[in-house]
């Protein structure tokens, strides 16, 4: 009787965080689908007739393509460069990427609007205001750009770093080395292949980050898809509602791809998986025999 | 960055000088002008205990570490400032340092696609090493799959797919255990004479370095206290530090005047010669009124090393004999401990050098 009990209230947290994270889901899939108590999808509508939203959307997914880019280009090599010839700057790189984390967004977009005020206040056709008005375009706000990659540094950070940590790095390196490769060789041929799990990992989760981030985008007056359901909640609340459901799956099914690949795209998993699919045609050889 | 083609020829057996390497971390020195020099074909062995810098030695060698000053040669070629990659060297690590990530087949092709050699060539010269290896059937599995002298097999063939001219090992049998041990000893030796590259072998076990090597250079905090073959090491020592650190040794004090016989039991002292006294180099003589007395036997095999000690100083001898002169020699017995050959090493008691070698 006691372990059942136990077994029971192991499952009640397990249980409560399971309502307490679906319930709001669930009800906002009922109020969108369901208008006055019967089924309908007029509320999707918005998605062909409001063709800002498409914009928006168009706009959100190459802030986050870009994001994506400029994230692993740059911090991958960092973090392996700190790893490989300066382990005493790990600490500092450590810091430097930890710190968007105490920093509230919405003061991060505070000191970039000064920054682009500044930029347009140095008169028409000045560098500074040329660069400025760029980075801030309405189409392509590459200002969006870097600052997502500078909030998605910590945890893209924690992950590329705890990859590298797992696998022997300093032995991988110079044993590819005296095979005859050069570093980056190496880094493509061995040490990437080795990480893609974290990276893969990264990638999803700048996704997600891109596609939900909201208080720096209205702060400076961005259309992204966030922006854009906020303004609409004004006018047609259900199709906002409509709307941030599929953004919300969306993004929990980018998640869940994520915790799978950092499992499933590993060195050792994938040499697991090409084991057993061997077992398993041998297996079948000798069954046809 | 294009990628490595090598400038160090492919062909095996090329000779390998040190000269005059130093090398310092901040302000420890490792390595001491270091002057070696490595014939083409042959097998030298670096022996020390750990902080000795052997591997450091060889890390200089494989391009891994810039020496403090010194240059190294390969085939009469500078290549001190010779990144690594283009060396052309082999090296087994003592940690494998497998791929992870690809196969056994395509570890041992690594270097050769390094190369761009093409995928049929390739795949032609992995079977012919994996075969040599005795790793075939093992050519479709991952490192993590094999066995710790598996791996190693295939770090091996991993490091003579690119046909180097020069094979570094570093302590690569460490992490294995003794059976697997010395086949994968016989087998490397077995390919490196087959093969003829040069190759230095780092390790810190003495039966290991006197089993393989054509030569063993025996190296203590940064020097090398001796350069010899094997047989020399072991019978000649021309230090303290290499009759104590190669084999077993019993060290005594001996009347300068001595010249072999009853050996009287003494710690060496001021005014006395020390003598260094392999074990075969002593026989036990059973003697009732002998100074020492015999606490132990242990037995090996082919030998049986005996142990007797002087109860007035506590000083051991030991000696290995044949089981049959074992039987006379049971654990009580007293003996008197004569040396019926020449000792590995004399020194004596005033001469500051030590390396003064008497004829007893």
């Amino acid at each position: 009787m006691a372990s059942v009990n136990w077994r029971y209230s192991n499952w009640l947290p397990i249980i409560a965080v399971a309502l307490y994270v679906t319930v709001p889901v669930l009800c906002s899939i009922y109020y969108a689908v369901f208008p006055g108590g019967r089924f309908s999808l007029a509320a999707y509508s918005v998605i062909t007739d409001d063709a800002s939203l498409a914009a928006a959307a168009t706009r959100t997914l190459l802030i986050a393509g870009l994001t994506i880019v400029t994230l692993v280009a740059t911090l991958v090599p960092a973090v392996l460069a700190v790893h490989l010839w300066a382990p005493r700057l790990r600490p500092v790189l450590e810091i430097l990427c930890t710190l968007p984390l105490v920093v509230p967004p919405i003061a991060l977009a505070a000191g970039v609007v000064a920054l682009l005020r500044w930029g347009a206040q140095q008169g028409r056709g000045s560098l500074a205001s040329e660069i400025s008005q760029f980075i801030q375009h309405p189409d392509l706000p590459l200002i969006l750009v870097g600052t997502y990659v500078v909030l998605c540094l910590p945890f893209t950070f924690r992950s590329i770093d705890a990859g590298l940590r797992t696998i022997p790095l300093k032995a991988m390196v110079e044993g590819s080395s005296s095979l005859g490769s050069s570093v980056w060789g190496t880094v493509w041929r061995v040490v990437i292949p080795n990480i893609r799990g974290p990276v893969l990992f990264s990638v999803f989760f700048a996704t997600a980050v891109c596609l939900g981030e909201f208080a720096i985008a209205a702060t400076l007056n961005r259309e992204t898809i966030p922006v854009w359901l906020f303004t609409v909640s004004n006018t047609n609340f259900r199709a906002s509602i409509a709307i941030a459901v599929l953004l919300n799956l969306s993004t929990w099914i980018l998640l869940l791809v994520a915790t799978l690949s950092a499992g499933r795209f590993s060195a050792l998993g994938k040499a697991k998986r090409k084991a057993a699919a061997l077992d398993e045609a041998t297996t079948l050889e000798k069954e046809a025999h | 960055m294009t990628e490595a083609t090598t400038t160090v020829r492919e062909t095996a057996g090329n000779d390998v000088v040190f000269d005059g390497i130093t090398k310092s971390f901040g302000s420890t020195q490792v390595l001491q002008s270091i002057d070696l020099h490595i014939s083409s074909g042959e097998l030298v062995t670096v022996l020390g205990p750990s902080g000795c810098g052997k591997t450091t030695a060889l890390r200089i060698l494989a391009g891994f570490e810039k020496p403090t000053s010194g240059r190294v040669l390969v085939n009469g070629q500078d290549i001190t400032s010779v990144p690594a990659n283009r060396r052309g060297i082999g090296m087994v690590f003592q940690a494998y340092s497998l791929f992870p990530n690809l196969s056994v087949q395509e570890n041992v092709e690594y270097g050769l696609r390094v190369r761009r050699v093409n995928r049929d060539k390739r795949a032609a010269r992995a079977q012919e090493l994996l075969e040599m290896c005795g790793l075939t059937e093992f050519a479709s599995r991952y490192p993590h799959q094999l066995s710790g002298g598996q791996q190693q097999r295939v770090a091996l063939a991993r490091a003579l797919a690119i046909q180097p001219g020069v094979l570094l090992l570093d302590e690569p049998l460490s992490a294995l255990d003794a059976i697997v041990r010395s086949q994968i000893r016989e087998e490397i030796r077995r390919l490196q004479q087959q093969l003829g590259i040069t190759t230095m072998f780092v390790t810190h076990d003495q039966e290991e370095a006197l089993s393989i090597a054509d030569r063993v250079a025996v190296l203590k905090d940064g020097v090398i206290e001796q350069l010899d073959e094997p047989r020399t090491i072991y019978q000649k020592p021309s230090t303290e530090f290499v009759a104590r650190f190669v084999g077993s040794v019993t060290e005594v004090g001996v009347d300068p005047q001595y010249r072999g016989g009853a050996l009287p039991v003494q710690h060496p002292d001021a005014g006395l010669d020390t003598l260094f006294v392999r074990p075969e180099d002593i026989t036990l003589v059973p003697d009732e009124d002998g100074p020492c007395t015999v606490i132990s036997q242990i037995y090996t095999g082919e030998r049986t090393v005996v142990r007797a000690t002087n109860p007035v100083n506590d000083l051991d001898v030991t000696s290995s004999v044949s089981a049959s002169e074992a039987s006379d020699l049971t654990p009580g017995t007293r003996v008197t401990p004569q040396v019926m050959s020449t000792p590995a090493l004399r020194v004596a008691a005033h001469g500051q050098s030590p390396a003064e070698r008497v004829i007893v």
